[in-house]
């Protein structure tokens, strides 16, 4: 393994974010090829997490672009600061100055606000930029996003064309509840993050659920797969796991039964759906696995989650 | 590594990045060269390090990763722990090659060499008379000269009702945002006084319409139509989504936006493994929530399903699966075309457990009937 990617590895691992290779891998080639880093996978695997790990690893500052259904470039970019403008006018009335001289006032960097994008290619020394749930903005704003990133350039019509001082380090993620244009895909590093291995949420689960033993975190994060192989609607996140284990700790319980479960079982389902599918179609066959599994030696591992899964017909 | 071909890395890699874009992939120059960059800065005795840098930087989303793990095997050489050994087709139909599927698709759709006399004129439909009009006339009824006349109809209705769809919706939406840039810069002009608020449009939103589409054996005699209807329609309305299944589910949208007809339909040939098999519904449709649910559907999405529910499949997938889409969607719209012959009651197991999931259901045998979709396509806001 390159030192480098060796180093990201360990980097994130002491920001409390357990990264495998890949998630590693890609951040190291974004970083070294300078393009943009796409991240997709399901809601609740820690895309985001990325970003705002990556600006804590590089001590660099974090810039957050939030994308929505209606969001626009103006928006995104920068927008004049209204109040201060009108107040200027009133200011300047009674000055001889003329209407294209206090025109031009008005529309100078002074009253400029910078947005996400403007700030982030302004900046001193190159931040993180993420541009978050990208698949939630419109097509329109994509394409105006692919033309900033290509050339990391803005044109304020009344200003003129503002250069990037310094390059960001790009992070775009997709929840894919719109397929991404081509060419956007293409300017992009491609980086897919499945949900985690049991070994993988394991380490999270001790380290993110303070005081936690290892045996009720092995027994969570065995649950978690069990869940993961049926078909929901909403299938539960790395964020779910670690309330989960919160919740139990809150509650003193020190290992999984069936009453306990039940007891939680909103904090990991948040649809009435699939907390009733659950309940009459799911829970008997999950306790059950767990109990067999809890038969087993430990310490557990990925293939011995997913043998005792497939035995137990836990799969749909 | 093993470097599987002779010569330099660079000429493997450019090697490599051709075979995967003989694959599909998107990869072309630009891509090898961004390759090649990455791999000057890992380390290149490692093997899964070789992997992971050429999978981050050459592919692009998801759906391509098996291309690209079989490509990586065949031309680096697979190493014993990632070799996996090739599935076979369990279930004993084995897919039919893509030359077969294309001379099927073929037949089926430019019938008009092989049904030209007017002998062949016997395949009627119970619903069937010479004397009625043709927008009366059941699909499956046509001579060739009326195809084209009614594919002609088909496109000329699909535009009205794709128009029609985006009138409505300007209509209603009305709500205008204020301005506050050129409200501003037009006060200026009297002195900062505002004497006017400047208001721009929000962007009207379409309605995203998935079609899904049934090719399996009983439907034949439609299915030529079908795909006309499928064309025409995604050309009209921006946002169609087209899968076409009989035992599985295959999406269709890429090769049906060639601009040419007969292109177009060699490549959904080319594209569709099961064409006129048997038909399970339920697990299409599962499949199709599976891989594109999250995408596709929402509050703006209107499902179209065309079939004749002759489902051969679980029917607790087809009623599970039917649950779910109209839940996850704004309307689901069942388009059965032996709805339209006389004395037809949905009584197939099928269509039975999916009915109470379906918002309209609605016969689809002739363009009389197609016409009078359009009132359901328009989703009110």
């Amino acid at each position: 393994m390159h030192p480098e990617i060796a180093r990201i590895q360990s980097m994130l691992g002491g920001e409390g974010y357990i990264a495998d290779r890949e998630i590693a891998t890609a951040i190291y080639l974004s970083m070294s090829l300078r393009k943009p880093l796409l991240i997709e996978g399901a809601a609740g695997v820690g895309k985001t997490e990325v970003a705002k790990v990556m600006a804590r690893a590089l001590g660099t500052a974090l810039i957050r672009l939030q994308c929505y259904e209606g969001l626009d470039a103006t928006t995104a970019l920068y927008e004049w600061n209204y109040q201060k403008q009108l107040l200027h006018i009133r200011l300047t009335e009674a000055s001889d100055r003329s209407v294209e001289q206090r025109e031009q006032e008005i529309f100078s960097e002074a009253f400029l606000l910078r947005r996400p994008l403007l700030e982030a290619i302004t900046r001193e020394s190159p931040p993180v930029l993420l541009v978050d749930e990208v698949d939630r903005a419109d097509s329109e704003f994509e394409a105006f996003l692919l033309e900033v990133l290509s050339d990391f350039q803005v044109t304020i019509p009344e200003i003129g064309t503002i250069r990037a001082r310094t390059t960001p380090y790009v992070v775009l993620t997709s929840n894919r509840t719109r397929e991404l244009g081509d060419a956007l895909r293409r300017r992009c590093l491609y980086l897919w993050i499945d949900y985690p291995s049991f070994e993988k949420e394991l380490q999270i689960v001790l380290n993110k659920v303070p005081g936690i033993n290892a045996d009720l975190a092995g027994q969570v994060a065995a649950f978690l797969q069990l869940v993961r192989q049926a078909k929901l609607e909403k299938t539960p996140g790395i964020a779910e796991t670690i309330d989960w284990g919160a919740a139990l700790m809150a509650l003193h319980r020190d290992h999984l039964d069936r009453e306990t479960i039940e007891e939680t079982l909103g904090v990991l389902f948040k649809s009435q759906e699939d907390a009733r599918l659950v309940r009459t179609q799911w829970l008997d066959l999950w306790v059950r696995g767990l109990e067999r599994l809890r038969a087993e030696a430990r310490p557990w591992t990925q293939a011995l989650v997913e043998r005792v899964a497939a035995e137990g017909a836990l799969r749909r | 590594m093993t470097v599987a071909r002779s010569g330099s890395l660079s000429a493997n890699v450019v090697a490599f990045t051709r075979l995967l874009r003989q694959r599909g992939l998107p990869a072309g120059p630009r891509e090898a060269s961004d390759a090649l960059r990455a791999l000057a800065t890992v380390d290149l005795l490692d093997r899964r390090e070789v992997y992971l840098t050429l999978r981050t930087v050459l592919v692009e989303r998801r759906e391509h990763f098996q291309e690209f793990d079989e490509t990586f095997r065949a031309f680096w050489g697979a190493t014993e722990e990632e070799a996996r050994p090739e599935v076979a087709p369990s279930d004993g139909t084995a897919p039919e090659g893509p030359a077969e599927a294309e001379r099927l698709l073929r037949e089926w759709l430019q019938a008009e060499s092989a049904e030209q006399g007017e002998g062949e004129e016997t395949r009627e439909t119970p619903g069937y008379s010479p004397a009625e009009v043709l927008t009366r006339k059941d699909f499956s009824a046509l001579s060739s000269e009326e195809l084209e006349e009614m594919t002609a109809l088909v496109v000329h209705l699909a535009r009205r009702v794709a128009t029609r769809m985006s009138r409505r919706m300007r209509a209603v939406r009305r709500a205008h945002l204020l301005d506050v840039r050129r409200t501003v810069r037009r006060s200026l002009r009297r002195g900062g006084e505002i004497m006017e608020l400047l208001r721009r449009r929000r962007r009207i939103q379409k309605t995203q319409v998935v079609l899904l589409c049934d090719v399996s054996g009983s439907m034949d005699l439609y299915s030529r139509f079908l795909v006309q209807f499928i064309y025409a329609l995604q050309h009209a309305v921006s946002r169609v989504e087209t899968f076409v299944f009989s035992t599985s589910l295959t999406r269709v949208t890429p090769a049906l936006s060639d601009a040419e007809l007969s292109r177009a339909l060699d490549r959904v040939a080319r594209t569709v493994p099961n064409w006129s098999g048997g038909t399970k519904i339920g697990y299409s449709l599962r499949q199709f929530l599976d891989q594109y649910g999250r995408r596709l559907l929402g509050e703006r999405t209107v499902v179209i399903i065309i079939s004749d529910g002759w489902d051969t499949g679980d029917v607790e997938v087809l009623e599970a699966a039917m649950r779910q889409l109209n839940r996850q969607s704004a309307r689901v719209i069942w388009l059965n075309p032996l709805l339209g012959g006389a004395g037809y009651e949905p009584l197939c197991q099928g269509m039975r457990a999916a009915l109470p999931h379906v918002d309209v259901f609605a016969p689809a045998h002739n363009l009389e009937r197609l016409r009078r979709l359009e009132r359901h396509l328009a989703l009110p806001r």
